[in-house]
């Protein structure tokens, strides 16, 4: 259908494990909206972006957890720093993004488990 | 639509992390684990309703101190950009508008520019008669949907014409024709006095095409056309270099009818 679940499918098809990160709200300035998508992948070769710079960063660090005991997180990424020469994420709003992990192993665990 | 159980409490702590598959035709069957119980079929309901409106949301549900939040994801076609005329706006085109996730259709008479080495990005490079192979790209159905964005850039006026009135009722997103403003004038004017257009039928095209960025190059040109492609589909407040040459059209016509009427 979309570019992005067929480069999530070619994932799959390598035996990768990836974690998929969605923005699901927002609040305020936010770099991209509601329903924006990234693929992170375990070795890097990352997929789309949830906004760049260090809000992505902390979305990527907790992926790998995410990754690690295929257990869904939340990350809240606050971009509401006062604007200094320091100050990195400054958009000014918060958003909420979901982290999941798409395996195989867990795709055919669920149908079991549903089964 | 992909519904995502992304938080879950209480009797529904194992839905966390679950999912359905919902589509868009009536009584096509969800696929998927997520299981609400007995609300199971207000989640269905919400999901028709996002699906209506094409719009991602984020619901959270309540029964008994448990809570259930589920993320609705609206699985949009991506747009689908078809090219008329393969020429020196086109080839950047193609690949600007594939670089922006567009479905690319490129289609020409000449089989020596429509062919897939000047294109090699584009979903489909079609060789054919303009009016024909648009018809075909249909697909069967009796008009193009508010997903597709038809640019008109061919080399001559009048296959420009020829495409322009096979499209000019379809529900399409987008039509733009390139143009200088003399020659989308005497376009217009050929096209009002000769073929008996409505005037307003063509107040929706595109024409002159883009934005008005002070574009000069054919990829400088393409960049002013994808950027209006983008500004249409997303609302945005650019604005359009057609807006003189319309505002001037609309003037003119109120002009004549109120004198007219008088």
């Amino acid at each position: 259908m979309s570019t992005f679940y067929h480069q999530l499918q070619s994932f799959l098809d390598e035996g990768l494990a990836v974690a998929v990160a969605t923005i699901t709200s927002t609040k305020g300035s936010v770099p991209r909206s509601v329903g924006a998508k990234m693929i992170i992948h375990p070795y890097g070769r990352h997929v789309g972006t949830v906004g760049g710079g260090c809000g992505e960063a902390d979305v990527i660090r907790t992926a790998l957890d995410v990754l690690a005991d295929g257990a869904p997180r939340i990350v809240t990424v606050e971009l509401t720093d006062e604007i200094t020469m320091e100050s990195q994420g400054v958009c000014g709003g918060t958003m909420q993004v979901f982290i999941e992990r798409f395996a195989v192993a867990d795709a055919a665990g669920a149908a079991r488990s549903s089964a | 639509m992909w519904l995502t159980a992304i938080a879950a409490t209480g009797v529904w702590a194992g839905q966390l992390g679950r999912h359905l598959l919902i589509g868009s035709e009536a009584g096509e069957f969800p696929a998927g684990t997520l299981d609400a119980g007995a609300l199971q079929p207000r989640l269905l309901d919400d999901a028709q309703e996002a699906l209506r409106l094409r719009s991602h949301r984020e619901t959270t549900y309540e029964a008994a101190g448990s809570l259930l939040t589920v993320f609705f994801e609206v699985q949009a076609p991506a747009p689908h950009l078809i090219v008329a005329g393969a020429g020196h706006i086109a080839a950047p085109l193609a690949a600007i508008a594939r670089i922006c996730d567009f479905e690319v259709t490129v289609l020409d008479d000449r089989p020596q520019y429509a062919s897939q080495a000047r294109f090699p990005t584009a979903d489909r490079v079609i060789a054919g008669p303009f009016r024909e192979e648009l018809r075909k790209l249909r697909g069967g159905r009796p008009q193009f949907d508010a997903n597709t964005f038809l640019v008109l850039v061919t080399r001559g006026h009048q296959h420009d014409i020829e495409c322009l009135l096979e499209v000019l009722d379809d529900p399409v997103a987008y039509i733009g024709m390139i143009g200088s403003r003399r020659r989308i004038s005497a376009v217009f004017n050929l096209l009002e006095r000769e073929q008996r257009i409505d005037p307003a039928r063509l107040d929706r095209v595109f024409a002159p095409i883009g934005l008005d960025i002070g574009a000069q190059t054919p990829a400088e040109i393409a960049v002013c056309i994808m950027s209006e492609i983008i500004n249409t589909m997303r609302g945005g407040p650019a604005r359009s270099l057609r807006e003189q040459v319309r505002e001037e059209r609309i003037a003119r016509r109120t002009r004549i009818t109120t004198v007219r009427g008088e």
